[in-house]
């Protein structure tokens, strides 16, 4: 490891991570080693069971049959030929199925289309048959007429008087998720088209801006992009004789998804079970049910089980992508560049149907604007659209990387019309301890221009460069998730071994991993002696699931609870095998109980309280959530490109990230979650986007949505300043989001460094960046 | 995907009758890099699916009078293959340029050519390097110079009871130099914005006795930029001569608009680039002499 003069720690990602730092209070056999996947050998030899491997007898294929149309009647719907063809089993339209909607809060999403459709891709149809190709055989067969009916695609002309309705109907909605917003919320406000419009104000906008030094507004467009996980959506329903509905799905937050689907099919809860499944990758893309329910009414027609996977082309065309934003911000500085105030107004493109987030608005059109610098007055309205396009979902920081882009770009703008470096300028509007965020919270932890100046300095900001190279930076501030009930349960066995039982899966992210560290690290024992038992939907405790980065923080909790519990029930099992009282026992560092003149170890210990049917003994463990952590974290990203004048083609050469982190509990992870993100954002900066042409996804297989390869990918450097930990046991915070959000604008921030070419549009395209090259040429 | 009836020849003669027996209901697969890509979006969607991956004829690079290349060989053989290197460098070059080093390990050159995609790398490697096609019929052989075997956008003269069986490389002229250029501006994994393969060789005066230029993904097939090389020969090989010819490449050529560009920016660049390759071969047919 390369160690900084300071308290910095380096992570070289082409020499794989060489540092690691371990507090004094841990035991060094847990928490902060580099301890490999719990999972990663069934991963690697394929024996970890994702939902698509599940084999039941009698299994059936289902297949949808889609909307060529972005807004049409639908006139008739002629099935006879499919369900003649051999092999199916059974053939549905949205006349079979209830009229009740789904959604994730608003409920607005029909299992098959009912009279009519709203996007390019919409199911209208449902086949279960013995094989995938006669189920795809059997849509061919299905004959649909439909009238074409107006459409409306940009949410800006869905909001126009004249526009189309595309949800006539009163949609109902959880006021639950609603109430947990602040600001001032309208759901279905009398705008057309609009699912939620949100003003959030702190301090007076309006005034300050009225009386301002200078004003700069610029507005922002960010497109939609897809998730980019692995696996598909892929579930399976089977129902059995006695009415238990079991179901396998990659689903992010099984406990939550089982009473979405309760309340969609009307079966109690308690008479359906989520099977636990191993999930290839999920990014946020999945929360929502997307085909479960379509799958257990052609289960329930069929009477046999049947599983569905969605295709490469229908997770492009249909899955639930980011929202695309377009972003309008006003600023006013004082004549010393200090921010004075922000107006900022943010339109998301919902597509057709608003369920598939569980929420009005994306936290990050709001929660984290401008939320890396001091900005006393700032006034925000955000609003979520219709439109007759893909209906989106959400994505790793739901929000914040569209809202990020607009942010740094802007700041940056301003930087550089003020004639100032826009390091500088951040440095001198960094929120530091004893300010409030822009939207008026009080945090602690505010290490916002340490985190710059830690990146700038390993960057070499100030260092001399070639003509034809740029510099760019950007910032962002985001804490913990520290919302939702998360409950655990610990088991100690006879043999001494411990389990861990817990109802989230693990995304991918490694979070088994992490929560088996968490558990190793109370008892002062190795990772190898715990198990990870991830519980179905019945047998284990309620989960909200992954999300707002929240799991090793909540989950965290819920296991020093259980910890806690367990370590005070062994102490009374040892004052009891060694005849003192529990207060007498002490806990050695090797996890052994000892008297005075006595010891005992946990193993022995067990084995005599499972001759006397006291063991197996287990403890549960509850988080207690707040809405949000009042700590929070920064990362500070520096991006150097090279753009070529006579193509405008921009080469990223180079990556510095600097993050603000607490204890680090597994540096592979961690390393893992930076890297990754910053991978996934190199693909929105430079490549990624979802394209519509009347309304329908053509960017349809991934040889035209094009993620990034590893030979895109620059040469990255990471630079972490520890001790930022948080209120989560063991003072660790969050990762998972982020690395993902701001780079962007670090990289077309270095454009402008390199060219002078401002790119207001995601993703960054050679021929725009000449058009902009011949633009300043011919104003020259 | 439309299920098929796989058929596996073990020799040429075998998939020859095959394929006369089957026709328009059948097609034949070699890595299946392209043609997997066309069935799944059921663009194809053939009864037959002939495999040839068992043809050993059709496998093997030798050299005689110049590379005699099995239509089988894959991209991958061919971008590390010493012979190829040596005698083809513009081939190995070029092959080191398509998609992925997966995609490399299962394409072969004649299915490249077969598949009559104009956004290929290789294609436009062989024209300018004088290649030749050779394909068989139960009625016999013929050979196709490269730059006449494409005839719309997937399309090619091949008939359908024909084979494409070997590619052929003469040897390459004393004193010349090669380049391939990849435009690739969004990702290094992509169909070209525009390819452009040359060769220069100069003569013992320094100047341009022979040129070729060809270019991918700028037309509806591979191209080859005839005014380019004429207005190059017995010129000079300076930058400025080079770089005057290269706008004479936009009448070969006529791009479609998609992800990778508008048909004024492949336009653009496909000078940018022609005019880089020229440079670049002929730095190496400088050093070569």
């Amino acid at each position: 490891m390369v160690k900084a003069p300071d308290t910095l720690e380096r992570a070289d990602n082409s020499q794989g991570v060489r540092c690691r730092m371990v507090a004094a209070s841990l035991s060094g056999k847990a928490v902060g080693q580099p301890v490999m996947r719990v999972d990663g050998i069934a991963k690697v030899t394929g024996r970890a069971l994702y939902a698509g491997d599940v084999d039941l007898p009698d299994l059936l294929s289902g297949r949808c049959l889609r909307s060529p149309h972005p807004s049409a009647r639908i006139v008739s719907i002629n099935v006879g030929k499919a369900k003649a063809l051999p092999g199916v089993r059974s053939v549905l339209t949205g006349a079979d199925v209830p009229d009740t909607c789904y959604g994730r809060m608003c409920k607005d999403i029909p299992v098959l289309a009912k009279g009519v459709v709203r996007f390019v891709g919409e199911k209208v149809a449902a086949v279960a048959a013995d094989t995938v190709e006669i189920a795809e055989a059997a849509l061919e067969l299905i004959d649909v007429e439909y009238a074409e009916l107006p459409a409306v695609f940009s949410a800006e002309e869905a909001m126009r008087p004249t526009a189309p309705i595309i949800h006539p109907e009163a949609v109902e909605f959880v006021p639950g998720a609603a109430a947990s917003i602040h600001g001032e919320l309208s759901m279905y406000p009398p705008i057309p088209n609009v699912i939620s419009r949100l003003r959030v104000r702190h301090g007076d906008a309006a005034s300050a801006l009225a009386s301002a030094h200078k004003i700069f507004e610029h507005s922002f467009a960010v497109p939609s992009v897809h998730q980019g996980y692995i696996e598909p959506h892929t579930c399976l329903v089977a129902i059995g004789r006695d009415g238990l509905v079991d179901v396998w799905v990659a689903n992010k937050g099984p406990h939550i998804a089982r009473t979405h689907m309760a309340a969609a099919i009307g079966v109690q809860e308690n008479r359906i079970r989520f099977n636990p499944v191993a999930i290839g990758g999920d990014f946020g893309g999945k929360g929502s049910l997307m085909d479960t329910l379509v799958c257990y009414y052609l289960a329930r027609a069929a009477g046999r089980p049947v599983r569905m996977v969605m295709n490469s082309f229908e997770e492009l065309t249909a899955g639930n992508p980011r929202h695309s934003a377009s972003i309008t911000l006003r600023t006013a500085v004082d004549p010393d560049a200090r921010l004075l105030a922000i107006d900022a107004r943010v339109i998301f493109n919902a597509g057709a149907y608003g369920g598939f987030v569980p929420v009005p608005t994306l936290h990050g059109g709001y929660g984290e604007l401008a939320g890396a610098y001091r900005v006393p007055n700032c006034a925000i309205e955000v609003l979520r659209v219709y439109t007759n396009t893909v209906p989106c979902g959400h994505m790793r920081a739901p929000g914040a990387p569209q809202v990020t882009f607009a942010v740094e770009s802007h700041i940056d703008m301003i930087a550089h019309a003020l004639g100032l470096d826009p390091v500088e300028m951040r440095r001198r509007n960094a929120i530091a301890e004893g300010d409030l965020t822009p939207l008026g919270e009080k945090r602690r932890h505010l290490r916002c221009r340490e985190t710059i100046d830690a990146g700038a300095r390993a960057f070499g900001w100030d260092k001399p460069k070639s003509p034809g190279i740029g510099r760019g930076m950007s910032t962002y501030e985001h804490p913990p998730g520290n919302f939702g009930l998360s409950t655990v349960a610990l088991t100690i066995g006879i043999d001494g071994r411990i389990t861990l039982t817990l109802g989230s899966p693990d995304t991918g992210t490694g979070f088994h991993t992490i929560a088996a560290q968490l558990v190793a690290e109370h008892f002062a024992v190795s990772v190898d002696e715990v198990e990870i038992a991830q519980g179905d939907t019945l047998s284990s405790g309620f989960e909200a699931g992954a999300s707002g980065q929240r799991l090793t923080t909540t989950i965290g909790q819920a296991i020093a609870a259980a910890a806690d519990r367990m370590k005070q029930d062994l102490a009374a099992l040892a004052a009891e095998r060694l005849n003192c009282a529990p207060s007498d026992i002490g806990i050695g560092a090797d996890g052994s109980f000892s008297a005075p003149g006595a010891m005992i170890d946990r193993r022995t210990l067990m084995g005599w309280a499972a001759e006397r049917g006291k063991a197996p003994l287990t403890c549960q463990g509850e988080n207690t959530p707040g809405r949000h952590s009042d700590r929070t974290s920064f990362v500070a990203h520096f991006a150097e490109v090279a753009v070529d004048r006579e193509t405008g083609q921009v080469r990223l050469r180079r990556i510095v990230t600097a993050h603000d982190v607490g204890t680090v509990v597994n540096p592979i992870t961690h390393q893992g979650q930076i890297e990754g993100g910053l991978i996934q954002a190199v693909g929105q900066a430079m490549s990624e986007q979802i394209v519509l042409k009347d309304g329908a996804v053509i960017t349809a297989h991934l040889g035209d949505y094009k993620l990034p390869t590893a030979m895109d990918i620059a040469e990255l450097e990471t630079i972490l300043l520890p001790g930022g930990g948080g209120t989560a046991p063991f003072s660790t915070t969050a990762i998972g989001e982020m690395s993902n959000v701001a780079l962007p604008a670090a990289i077309t921030n270095a454009v402008f460094d390199a060219v002078g070419v401002r790119l207001v549009e995601l993703p960054i395209s050679a021929e725009k960046v000449l058009e902009g090259l011949r633009a300043q040429a011919s104003a020259a | 995907m439309v299920p098929f009836t796989y058929l596996e020849p073990a020799s040429l003669d075998e998939a020859l009758a095959l394929l006369a027996e089957h026709g328009e209901d059948a097609k034949l697969i070699a890595g299946g890099t392209g043609l997997v890509n066309l069935m799944k979006q059921r663009l194809v969607r053939p009864d037959f699916v002939i495999g040839l991956r068992a043809i050993r004829a059709l496998a093997g690079i030798s050299e005689k009078d110049g590379l005699r290349i099995g239509a089988l060989a894959t991209i991958q053989s061919l971008e590390v293959s010493e012979l190829v290197r040596r005698h083809a460098p513009l081939l190995a070059e070029a092959c080191g340029h398509v998609a992925t080093v997966r995609v490399r390990s299962m394409a072969t050159l004649g299915g490249a050519m077969a598949h009559g995609d104009p956004n290929l790398d290789t294609p436009p490697a062989l024209i300018a390097m004088d290649g030749q096609i050779v394909a068989r019929t139960r009625r016999g052989e013929r050979t196709i110079p490269v730059d006449r075997f494409f005839t719309g956008y997937f399309g090619t003269v091949l008939e359908r009871d024909e084979i494409v069986t070997e590619l052929l490389i003469p040897k390459q002229p004393a004193g010349s130099g090669t380049a391939f250029l990849k435009f690739l501006p969004a990702t290094q994994d992509d169909y070209a914005t525009v390819s452009v393969a040359t060769r220069i060789a100069l003569g013992a005066d320094g100047t341009i006795r022979e040129a070729r230029v060809a270019l991918g993904a700028a037309a509806m097939v591979p191209v080859r930029a005839r005014m380019v090389e004429a207005a190059l020969s017995g010129k000079a090989s300076d930058e400025k001569t080079l770089g005057d010819a290269a706008p004479l490449v936009v009448d070969a050529i006529d791009p479609i608009a998609d992800f990778r560009g508008s048909a004024e920016y492949k336009r653009e660049m496909a000078v940018v680039h022609v005019r880089r390759a020229l440079v670049e071969a002929a730095a190496k047919a400088k050093e070569a002499r």
